[in-house]
């Protein structure tokens, strides 16, 4: 399998009144071409900034990304148009991430326009409505405009934006958790159909530990900005190496009675990603803290093949 | 006379009387209308519901199904208009919530039945500290001096695991995990026999929402108080309840134990709703969605409202809609095509 995109030590800072905030920090990984990377953490682990970092929404403050064998990391902004083709985003609010003034057909269509790929009108509106018959949306739904749908088929209008230029790579921004699970089912199932369909690469951004495992290849669990454990699903689902992993899997609401519920509850709450100092982040709520958790960071190690996690007594807790 | 018959029935039978006698909270019938424009949204449809002492059920169904309005009629305050209860009652300890005035059902709010509103970032007056907002409420339902109120308000804070130095911080100086807390300590100052839970942890990320529903648990054990969870989360509710309610469309459609809702016959629906769900326990290849939508509210299906969308929808399901059966004891259903239990991968 051919690496698609490659992210070497990537940093977002956003400056603030009193600091740094260290949104995205040295954060390294490669995607496969046809896979799907799950990106894990809770609100503010620097997710959705890292999806929208590698996509250029936001510049990065340092830090490389490779694309296709291309280094992307400084693009003119020519290139950068051309890139867009193929690198895409579904959004995470179906409600807000949608022109309230423009038709699902409109909507669908203006990627259409602004590469101007069809020779003709005939053209366009054939592969607007190929388009909607792909993402599920019935051909009655051309002229209507997003605020007459419901959840589930607006973000399929997301969804059939994001593939009009038949990219290679897309970065879905929690695409599913403003949905009803019902709902979010079938959303599911359309974006695992059109990735075989279209051997499409995807970074799946979510807080939802279980939409990540259905869906992903490989995991990456952020905490505050960094990358603290990584590893192929299943095996970070058997073993979870950082205390953190460790802890946000067992706090799974499961729905099912035959399951045992050892919660592993962490103490107090994210604190702040405002110039963090040399220490390991997780380290204030962390139930295995010495104190040379607060001397100095830990390094992203591979502690099993393929397993890695950044936490300075990963091996003693986990007796290896 | 009464009383006298209820003791031979103890003596004899005390499960019996644990169902006859200590329901906290019996809805009957009850039908809540919101007139939009010149439609009119049917939001609950002859709803019966009984909650006993010490009790936690789950309610629980997708947008649009009519819990939080379910909710807001226990307590009177279903936004009126558009909103109205048309029929039915809500009897809480034999009373008749609906047939109360305004000025009686306040003894009730607060101090009897308390609310834990789904947002924890709006449901805080911004301008109060929140040792104000605590206080407020015990000062509200006791006679207690304000120093009485306040040094009970920095016990409730301690409770939920707020350090009660911080009776003088305001909302926003707190996270969201925190005013949750706050909200929590709020509502059962005056130790409520029943708490209503409107998606308490929906908005907060899983570890907190872990730390959030062991506080409830532990304090409702503690206290006694009987609680109404409403969630989307069928997770949330194997890991707090001990019955579940499923409403689809504003109609209650099955409703037992916890052991009955997940691992009982079943409901279309509710079988739809587990299987829609990826689960971290078990590898599947494709989710299996229910297909469609729920109805508009405002045209609902004739017959069984969920008929559109199930799978084993016959022609008796589009003409009449189906009775709610007691399939097992307390294991009630509302479907012509009831299906087996099912414990295949994907459940």
């Amino acid at each position: 399998m051919s690496v698609l995109l490659e992210v070497n030590e990537l940093k977002k800072y956003f400056p603030t009144a009193s600091g740094m905030l260290h949104a995205v920090d040295k954060i390294s990984f490669k995607v496969e071409s046809g896979k799907t990377l799950g990106v894990v953490g809770e609100s503010g682990c620097g997710k959705s900034t890292l999806g929208r970092v590698v996509l250029h929404l936001l510049s990065a403050t340092s830090g490389q990304i490779v694309f296709d064998g291309e280094d992307i990391s400084k693009p003119s902004s020519a290139r950068l148009h051309e890139l867009r083709r193929n690198m895409q985003m579904v959004f995470q609010d179906p409600f807000s991430s949608l022109n309230p003034r423009q038709s699902v057909s409109e909507i669908i269509g203006e990627p259409l326009l602004i590469y101007n790929v069809c020779k003709n009108k005939e053209e366009y509106r054939e592969r607007v409505l190929e388009l909607m018959e792909t993402v599920g949306l019935a051909q009655r739904y051309e002229n209507t405009y997003p605020h007459e749908l419901d959840g589930g088929r607006r973000q399929r209008i997301g969804i059939g934006r994001a593939l009009a230029l038949n990219p290679k790579f897309v970065v879905c921004d929690e695409p599913v958790s403003a949905l009803d699970v019902s709902i979010q089912a079938q959303i599911l199932n359309l974006m695992q159909d059109l990735q075989e369909a279209r051997g499409l690469t995807y970074i799946f951004i979510t807080h939802n530990l279980s939409v990540v495992k259905h869906i992903s290849d490989d995991i990456m669990v952020m905490y505050l900005g960094e990358m603290v454990e990584k590893s192929n699903t299943k095996e970070l689902f058997a073993t979870q190496l950082h205390p953190y992993a460790k802890a946000l899997l067992s706090s799974i609401p499961r729905a099912r009675l035959d399951v045992k519920r050892d919660h592993i509850l962490l103490r107090g709450e994210l604190s702040s990603p405002v110039e963090p100092g040399d220490v390991c982040r997780f380290a204030q709520r962390c139930n295995y803290r010495k104190e040379i958790c607060t001397q100095n960071a830990p390094r992203l190690e591979e502690v099993l093949p393929g397993h890695f996690a950044a936490c300075h007594r990963v091996r003693e807790i986990n007796g290896l | 006379m009464v009383s006298a018959m209820h003791l031979t029935l103890a003596l004899n039978n005390r499960e019996m009387v644990t169902q006859m006698d200590h329901d906290l909270l019996k809805i009957t019938n009850l039908e809540v209308l919101y007139s939009v424009d010149d439609d009119l949204v049917r939001a609950v449809n002859s709803v019966s519901l009984k909650l006993q002492d010490k009790e936690t059920l789950g309610l629980v169904g997708e947008t649009g199904a009519g819990k939080t309005t379910l909710a807001l009629s226990i307590l009177g305050i279903v936004p009126n208009p558009p909103g109205k209860v048309v029929a039915g009652s809500v009897e809480y300890e034999g009373i008749d919530l609906l047939k109360l005035s305004d000025r009686q059902l306040r003894r009730y709010r607060g101090k009897e039945i308390a609310m834990i509103f789904q947002d924890p970032m709006t449901s805080l007056n911004p301008v109060l500290t929140v040792g104000d907002q605590i206080s407020e409420v015990i000062r509200l339902h006791n006679k207690v001096s304000q120093s009485d109120a306040s040094s009970q308000a920095k016990n409730m804070l301690e409770l939920v695991g707020i350090q009660s130095s911080r009776y003088g911080d305001y909302p926003h100086e707190f996270s969201g995990g925190m005013k949750q807390r706050v909200i929590i300590a709020i509502a059962l100052a005056c130790n409520p026999k029943l708490l209503i839970a409107d998606e308490p942890t929906t908005a907060l990320d899983v570890t907190i929402q872990m730390q959030i529903l062991d506080l409830m648990n532990k304090l409702k054990k503690e206290r006694d108080s009987a609680m109404l969870l409403i969630t989307h989360d069928l997770g949330v509710v194997a890991e707090v309840c001990d019955s579940v309610a499923i409403m689809y469309a504003g109609e209650i459609i099955e409703q037992g134990s916890l052991k009955d809702v997940f691992e009982g016959e079943s409901h279309p629906y509710k079988l739809g709703l587990f299987n829609s769900l990826p689960d971290i326990d078990s590898d599947v290849e494709r989710l299996e969605s229910i297909p469609g939508i729920a109805p508009d509210p405002t045209k609902l299906p004739k017959g069984c409202k969920f008929h559109p969308r199930c799978k084993y929808c016959t022609e008796v399901c589009v003409s009449i809609n189906p009775e709610f059966i007691e399939r097992t004891f307390g294991h009630f259903i509302k479907c012509w095509h009831i299906q087996p239990p099912n414990r295949g991968n994907t459940v």
